[in-house]
């Protein structure tokens, strides 16, 4: 059972953080999507990882929703890409679920009592 | 290098996305295939590794179930936390998840599915009696227009008096509201000449009835009005039980002639099967034919008045005109019509009026012990919750919202009151089994009680009702729970010190109240079933066998025919081996209420019209009293020699005596039936017996006892033999004596005494049955409450009570502390319970004898009962508490 549980809270986890990693890493600058994978994999230093199946899909639905924006962008000397950046709205979702984030990695740590650790 | 496009348009295949939308994803993931390429090769992967590792990324089911996700309207996507949900997904994950809940904890979900069953069962069960004898239509045309006509003799104690012909007829023939009016009387007859003679119970009834019911006979036709002519009315309508039993279906029945009271009958029809007006499968219907002096006749009142409204015209209405007519009477026949005025009442409420108030007080009885199983659920649940608040803190950090949570309760708590009402079902089906057999025998609609779509309805009405009653509090409960505050508490549960434990604690407190009124009620129908089972009815009730002997009318249309038979029967049955004496009567005690008289008394004047005493009048045999164990208190009892030619002679009960000569002795003194013409119409007292009641529920009355031999005015029907052996056992051996005197005289209501008394209070035994036994499920319900809250306190408190332990508390201190606080909430529930009880009982002061509603032994027993068992309830945890060794309660963190 404990083996199942976790990979439930696994999954849980992935789905209501993705949203959260890919606005955070669109809010200072537009990236690309290979560059939002790449920085994903990097910084977790490999524990987060998104495929194409995976990310593109969630990506198309943050759109959808009107929190980011893709623009296709050519540089010189580069094939064209496609950028995303932050919306208005985008900005007020990060800050909610940054904050709920927050409190729920707090709430975590007391059950678990990490930060006594 | 490998063509990203192609293996991308190949992974999005099957999509439909629009051409240009597609075009952009494609090229947007083969740059990034590319660059995954890329830096395979770079970080010195061969080409054939670095593409497989891109075409990994692309995971082609994966990404095709995506895409076509991202595609859809926003709305429809069930994002956890954004506001929007998909109502059909959620609800099917949250019955899987609440499936897990129940599979989880199998404890839990059998205690609240047998509490929820209990209480749903019992309503079931009950509300199925109730829909069938109460709410049912009548199987007639428009049953709504419906309606019976009564004399309104409120004054003299009959509000609803049943009519003489000569204001039936003018009721008839001045109203404007009915369509049509019918009269019905009683009658029985003598079935002989076909198989073993047999007396039917039967009605005569004015042509018009059937019409007026709207129903056509099976075969054949109704009488016509030629026929409902004296001199004409012979002929006769069978029943199809009567068809099928006694003339085995024959389809030429119609035509032929049958004999009844010795006369002969032309069957003209059969009615259909299910009718059975009034009341009964098996009789037969013969014209009612009233004579000339019969249409005159204001005195006798016997008829039953059935009308039908015109359409359009409402009860009120009709019950104004009758009124009017009614007035309009009172001042032309002043003689007999005053003070009675007319009743209008539907048909449907023939007959219901004495179990109605018992039906609808248990209705609400089990409506009762449905609350205090909810109120137990909810207290499972609300314990659930608390130990779940981790269960709910992961899923509001994950965005879940407070309304989802709510549904995600509800639905658990509405699976469970769905499989309670499941087996609920199947407890109705048993009980109503059980139900039938105590259901009095003369509610005739109670052989037909079953369920059906109305009572599936109810049931799943109910079961959902159930669910949302008790499955509402916990998970508001849960949904208002403060996640910061939650885990202040260190992951400890808390609502042990929150408004989780005044709720529980308000749950209990509102389940002692509410089984407390049930148990009072039940203990007051108890105490009075007990009082009437003590109530002395004046005779000896065991080893008497009765029987109805109705001599039909030409045979023995003389008087001293008849004095002859039951003579000559009364030796036969005496000397019967097993028979200590026999006797006859016109009507038994606790069977039937008897005739009345009005009466005068020598040496008084005579009272103004509608004063007239009336009293009790019974036609006996001599032997009456000895075979009955009547007592005589004064004088002597009738003999043999008191006879037609012998000065008139009268035995009275105590209650006669004291009424009428309170101060004086009563033997000598004479009455008449009315105006003396001579002086043999005076007839002497010459005995005082003891009271016999007619019913045990009602007061003794006065009573009077003229011998057959002298007057039989009502022919004695009834043989009473009392026997040294078991009476049932005498029985076809007396009927065979009967026989031996008259082959055609039939015999029927072979009954023993005590069954006759038990019947008498069927009603009461039925209520007081499913009184007690709806009051006890809400005693244990209650009990397992209390017991459920204390145990769960008790817990929660462990770590304390070992402190105050491992600090020198004595094992008394700490019961007491622990028994203390579910006393409180016991006591608290008491005295909200006595209060409601004693503003709720008023409405049972009809179906109680002998105690009033607020009966001071019944409302301090029952709660001194309750404080007992609710003690013992919260003692069994508290001691387990003390039993904790201090060290185990220190660690139990």
């Amino acid at each position: 059972m404990p083996y199942k549980t976790s990979r439930v809270l696994d999954r849980e986890l992935k789905k209501g953080s993705a949203e959260l990693l890919i606005l955070s890493l669109v809010e200072d600058q537009p990236r690309h999507g290979y560059d939002i994978g790449n920085l994903i994999e990097r910084r977790s230093k490999g524990a987060l990882k998104f495929n194409v199946a995976s990310l593109y899909p969630l990506l198309y639905r943050l759109e959808r929703r009107g929190w980011i924006q893709g623009r296709w962008v050519e540089k010189a000397g580069q094939r064209r890409r496609r950028y995303y950046r932050l919306t208005a709205e985008g900005k007020k979702v990060l800050a909610a679920q940054r904050n709920s984030w927050r409190e729920f990695v707090e709430a975590i740590n007391r059950i678990t009592g990490i930060e006594h650790a | 290098m490998p063509d990203w496009k192609k293996e991308v348009r190949k992974s999005l295949s099957g999509l439909n996305l629009a051409p240009n939308h597609e075009a952009e994803i494609v090229e947007e993931l083969a740059q990034h295939l590319e660059d995954v390429y890329e830096r395979s090769i770079k970080t010195g992967a061969t080409e054939s590794e670095a593409k497989r590792i891109a075409l990994l990324e692309l995971d082609d089911d994966k990404l095709r179930h995506e895409i076509q996700r991202s595609q859809k309207p926003f709305h429809e996507q069930p994002v956890p936390g954004s506001g929007r949900l998909n109502v059909l997904a959620d609800l099917l994950h949250d019955l899987r998840y609440a499936a897990r809940m129940q599979l989880k904890n199998p404890a839990f979900t059998i205690v609240a599915v047998i509490a929820l069953a209990l209480g749903i069962g019992a309503n079931t069960a009950i509300f199925s009696v109730v829909n069938t004898v109460l709410l049912r239509p009548l199987p007639y045309k428009d049953p709504e227009r419906l309606v019976m006509v009564w004399e309104d003799a409120t004054k003299a104690g009959y509000p609803r008096d049943v009519p003489t012909t000569a204001n039936y007829i003018d009721w008839r023939d001045q109203n404007q509201v009915f369509e049509s009016m019918a009269a019905m009387s009683y009658d029985n007859f003598n079935l002989t000449g076909a198989g073993d003679p047999e007396r039917l119970d039967g009605t005569r009834v004015s042509a018009s009835l059937f019409q007026l019911l709207g129903v056509d006979p099976q075969i054949g036709r109704v009488f016509t009005a030629a026929e409902d002519q004296p001199g004409s009315e012979r002929v006769v309508l069978l029943s199809y039980g009567v068809w099928q039993r006694r003339f085995a279906g024959d389809p030429g029945i119609v035509g032929k002639a049958i004999s009844l009271n010795g006369a002969s009958y032309t069957v003209v029809g059969v009615m259909p099967t299910r009718f059975q007006f009034p009341f009964i499968d098996d009789q037969v219907w013969v014209p009612i034919a009233f004579t000339p002096q019969q249409a005159a006749d204001r005195t006798t009142h016997y008829l039953r008045v059935f009308a039908r409204l015109k359409p359009g015209v409402t009860l009120s209405q009709a019950q104004t005109e009758m009124s009017t007519i009614a007035t309009r009477l009172q001042q032309q026949y002043p003689q007999s019509n005053t003070d009675v005025g007319a009743a209008v009442t539907l048909l449907q409420e023939w007959g219901l009026s004495d179990i109605r108030p018992a039906l609808l007080i248990l209705l609400g009885s089990v409506a009762m012990v449905l609350l205090i199983a909810c109120a137990n659920v909810a207290n499972l649940l609300l314990a659930r919750a608390a130990v779940r608040q981790k269960e709910i803190a992961v899923r509001v950090a994950l965005g879940a919202r407070r309304q989802r949570l709510i549904r995600q309760f509800l639905t658990e708590s509405l699976m469970l009151s769905t499989m309670g009402g499941i087996v609920g079902l199947a407890i109705a089906y048993g009980g109503l089994i059980l139900l039938r057999s105590f259901i009095p025998a003369n509610i005739a609609e109670a052989r037909e009680i079953s369920i059906g779509f109305k009572v599936l309805g109810f049931t799943l009405l109910v079961s959902v009702a159930t669910g949302v009653i008790f499955g509402l509090a916990p998970a508001i409960q849960a949904a208002r729970f403060n996640q910061i505050e939650t885990l202040k508490e260190g992951g400890r549960d808390a609502a042990t010190g929150s408004s989780g434990k005044r709720l529980r604690s308000l749950l209990v407190t509102v389940e002692v109240a509410i089984s407390l009124v049930l148990l009072i009620g039940a203990g007051l129908l108890i105490n009075s079933f007990l009082r009437l089972r003590n109530v002395d009815p004046g005779f000896r009730v065991d080893n008497l066998l009765t029987m109805k002997i109705v001599l039909s009318e030409p045979k023995y249309r003389e008087a001293e025919k008849r004095s002859a038979f039951y003579e000559e029967l009364a030796q036969r049955v005496e000397a019967l081996a097993g028979v200590r004496s026999a006797a006859v009567t016109n009507s038994l005690p606790l069977y039937a209420l008897g005739n009345s008289i009005t009466m005068v008394f020598e040496g008084r004047p005579e009272p103004p019209p509608g004063q007239e005493p009336i009293i009790g009048v019974r036609i006996i045999s001599p032997e009456y009293f000895d075979t009955m164990g009547i007592p005589l208190l004064k004088g002597r009892q009738l003999t043999e020699q008191d006879t037609r030619t012998s000065p008139n002679v009268v035995v009275i009960s105590e209650a006669m005596a004291r009424r009428y000569w309170p101060n004086e002795d009563a033997i000598g003194k004479r009455i008449a039936f009315g105006r003396v013409q001579k002086p043999e119409d005076w007839i002497q007292v010459i005995g005082v017996v003891k009271d016999v009641r007619q019913t045990l529920t009602t007061d003794t009355k006065p009573q009077m006892y003229f011998s057959h031999l002298q007057m039989d005015f009502y022919p004695p029907e009834d043989l009473v033999v009392r026997t040294d052996v078991d009476p049932a056992s005498m029985a076809s051996t007396v009927r065979n004596a009967v026989w031996g005197i008259d082959k055609d005289q039939p015999v029927s209501n072979i009954r023993t005494m005590q069954e006759i008394l038990a019947d008498s209070i069927a009603r009461e035994r039925f209520s007081m049955l499913l009184l007690a036994i709806f009051a006890s499920v809400a005693l244990v319900l209650a009990v397992v409450g209390i017991y459920g809250v204390m145990s769960y306190s008790v817990a929660q408190r462990t770590h304390e009570i070992g402190i105050r332990m491992a600090l020198g508390a004595q094992t008394g201190a700490v019961l007491k502390l622990a028994v203390s606080y579910g006393m409180k909430l016991v006591i608290i529930g008491i005295v909200v319970g006595l209060v409601t009880a004693f503003a709720l009982t008023r409405v049972m002061s009809t179906l109680l004898f002998g105690v009033t509603a607020t009966d001071p032994t019944t409302f301090t027993l029952i709660p001194l009962l309750f404080v007992c068992v609710a003690a013992i309830a919260s003692y069994i945890p508290a001691r387990r508490a003390t039993k904790v060794d201090p060290l185990v309660a220190l660690r139990y963190e």
